[in-house]
């Protein structure tokens, strides 16, 4: 900008130029500051920076509520519009660091599935139901097994398959074509880690697609049992399932409480609107969800590890129901101890 | 002009500006209580971002893995895969979300940035929650897309699926995909903020030469006076046409507002660039001073004097 300008000259300047003038040197800082702080993050700020953005920010607000009133200037305008929605995102940011949502997380989570302890206990019901109907189905007749079951989910079992086939399944670990490790990649995005997701995700249809997917899922583990228990080996069956499965099926059920906590705000929506009332409730569906997950990734690494190297069904049975008393511990007894003020969030 | 010409020309006019308006905008009120007005980012770009994400994280995932497979890591190459498979869908956007302040890689280069839609900052559920929904209406339709199959019933259910998410995001006034509208969250264009000169700040004053009245200031509103703002703020830096077309243009300019405002004193073509920045200022000023005193005026059809 030129300086020589007498004080004459300056006077016959517009009013809005006048204004411009005088604060373009500050705009110009608040700028550079954003640079930093937008490539960089806040944190990259020294302390003179962060002050001066502060209050650069506020100053940039005024500037641009008065622009708005006294100038014409549409490069002006937009400049300070541009300039002021940038300083605001920037101040506004979000100041969270990973450990600190983490840490957050473990706090609060609990809490959402003890408030939701209703909505955990019908998604539980529903697989009950449905694993009963499911054995009492192939207790009528056996071809239920082909409709209930998808192909790739019974690793070939079936009702054809001799008892000796399917033992070879539940103790034959070693001899399993892929590694252990592989199992646990192969496990990660296996069907029930799909039925967990949809289950909780479409609870928002009205709570109806995740009942159905629980049932379903009853159902084929229904049918599972019963394939077992016709054989007489149910209690083998029940040690190969139990040690992850305690998890795995709980992961499920746990996801489709918080499905069913976003279908009950959209059904139920009491005195808010639908939109808030699934805004309020989604705080502790997603609790559940992120929950769910965890407990899927366990299950995943249990999975992965423990079921091939353990094949004494005690054991199983031990590693499997510890673990998932574990997990009731955290829901029953985490969180007690945290101010209201964090729980709240 | 009649009455029903003038009413149709306003009309036409208020049709253009619509059509000349860059996007929809967002205003979000801060506790500083000056509306900040936020550009709506087209669904365009953000599946460009969307997409670029994608490329971004797969091509990171198989380089790494191309490194442990090269070290020899044998078995760990592929739980470490299934990992990072995992975690590159997600976490991945939950994460750089939360610590890059609404932008993820994808988003940082495509220009685009998650925002709270009530004002307030962008929280970690809303992060979660905008991401998580992804799954279901970005990455499940998505990988059906790619890989395909299935059979007739499925394949109806998932475009119905694609249909309905694409309705939903195109069909509401702030372009929320369902995660969004769950999360309170929208996504803008990052604002560019560039300060073009001042036109009437120049060097010396040019306004001894060409001198207007009052009645001849009379006649253009707001839109006019941006739009020759515009014009000349693009003769001097230079950047549309060539300079002849750019010349032709000013000159065409000047004549047309020579006549309208009924200047009377002769003006050579050559003039034309220094006639119209000295009408620029006076207009701006005219109009300037007016609307300290509460008089603005829109356009030239001068529909807030009559309201």
């Amino acid at each position: 900008m030129s300086v020589d300008i007498t004080a004459a000259a300056d006077s016959e300047l517009l009013r809005s130029t006048r204004f411009r003038r005088a604060r373009e040197a500050d705009w110009r800082r608040l700028e550079a500051i954003l640079a930093v702080a937008e490539r960089r993050g806040v944190r990259a700020l020294d302390f003179e920076q962060a002050r001066d953005l502060a209050t650069l920010y506020r100053q940039a607000c005024t500037a641009l509520s008065v622009a708005r009133e006294i100038s014409l200037d549409r490069a002006l305008l937009d400049y300070l519009e541009a300039l002021t929605a940038r300083a605001y995102l920037a101040v506004y940011a979000p100041q969270e660091t990973l450990a600190g949502v983490l840490g957050r997380f473990l706090a609060t989570a609990p809490a959402a599935v003890r408030r939701s302890a209703g909505h955990v206990a019908l998604a539980a019901l529903a697989m009950a139901l449905g694993a009963l109907a499911g054995a009492l189905l192939y207790g009528e007749d056996a071809s239920w097994f082909r409709v209930f079951v998808p192909g790739g989910l019974g690793g070939g079992r079936g009702p054809a398959s001799t008892t000796a086939e399917l033992l070879e399944v539940i103790y034959g670990g070693a001899e399993q074509p892929v590694g252990r490790l592989g199992a646990f990649a192969a496990y990660l995005f296996s069907h029930n880690t799909q039925i967990a997701l949809f289950s909780f995700a479409l609870g928002v249809f009205l709570c109806l697609p995740s009942f159905l997917l629980c049932l379903y899922n009853g159902l084929i583990l229904g049918a599972f049992v019963a394939l077992h228990a016709e054989r007489g080996i149910a209690w083998d069956l029940f040690g190969w399932l139990s040690i992850h499965g305690v998890t795995e099926l709980a992961a499920i059920v746990v996801a489709t409480g918080g499905g069913f906590r976003l279908g009950a705000a959209v059904l139920f929506p009491g005195r808010l609107t639908r939109r808030d009332a699934l805004r309020r409730h989604g705080r502790d569906a997603v609790k559940l969800g992120l929950v769910a997950a965890c407990m899927l990734v366990a299950a995943a690494l249990i999975e992965g590890f423990a079921r091939q190297l353990v094949t004494d069904t005690t054991a199983r049975l031990a590693i499997g129901w510890g673990i998932g008393g574990l997990w009731l511990a955290w829901f029953a007894l985490g969180g007690r101890g945290t101010p209201t003020s964090v729980k709240s969030q | 002009m009649t009455d029903r010409n003038k009413v149709a020309a306003s009309q036409d006019l208020a049709h253009r500006r619509a059509a000349r308006r860059p996007g929809l905008v967002h205003e979000v009120l801060p506790p500083e209580g000056v509306p900040i007005r936020l550009e709506i980012a087209g669904l365009g770009a953000r599946v460009g971002a969307q997409i670029t994400d994608l490329l971004v994280s797969g091509l990171a995932m198989i380089a790494a893995l191309v490194l442990l497979a090269l070290t020899g890591a044998g078995e760990a190459t592929v739980a470490v895969g299934a990992l990072l498979f995992f975690a590159i869908r997600t976490p991945y956007y939950i994460a750089s979300e939360l610590l890059w302040n609404g932008q993820t890689l994808g988003k940082r280069m495509n220009g685009l940035r998650v925002v709270a839609a009530d004002g307030r900052g962008l929280t970690a559920h809303a992060v979660v929650v905008r991401n998580l929904m992804k799954e279901v209406e970005v990455f499940t339709p998505g990988t059906w897309l790619l890989v395909g199959g299935g059979d007739l019933w499925s394949s109806l259910l998932v475009l119905t699926w694609i249909a309905v998410l694409v309705a939903v995001a195109r069909g509401n006034r702030r372009r929320q995909r369902i995660g969004d509208m769950i999360a309170g969250t929208l996504v803008i264009r990052q604002p560019q903020a560039a300060l073009l000169p001042d036109l009437t700040a120049g060097r010396a004053p040019v306004s001894d030469r060409f001198v207007f009245d009052a009645g001849q200031l009379d006649h253009y509103g707001r839109y006019e006076l941006q739009t020759l703002e515009q014009v000349l703020q693009t003769e001097s830096r230079g950047s549309a046409g060539t300079a002849g077309q750019r010349r032709a243009n000013l000159e065409a300019i000047a004549r047309t507002i020579r006549g309208k405002i009924g200047y009377r004193d002769a003006l050579s073509d050559s003039d034309a660039p220094a006639f119209l920045r000295a009408f620029y200022a006076a207009q701006r000023a005219y109009l300037e001073r007016r609307q300290l005193f509460g008089e603005t005026r829109e356009d030239k059809f001068h529909r807030d004097d009559a309201g």
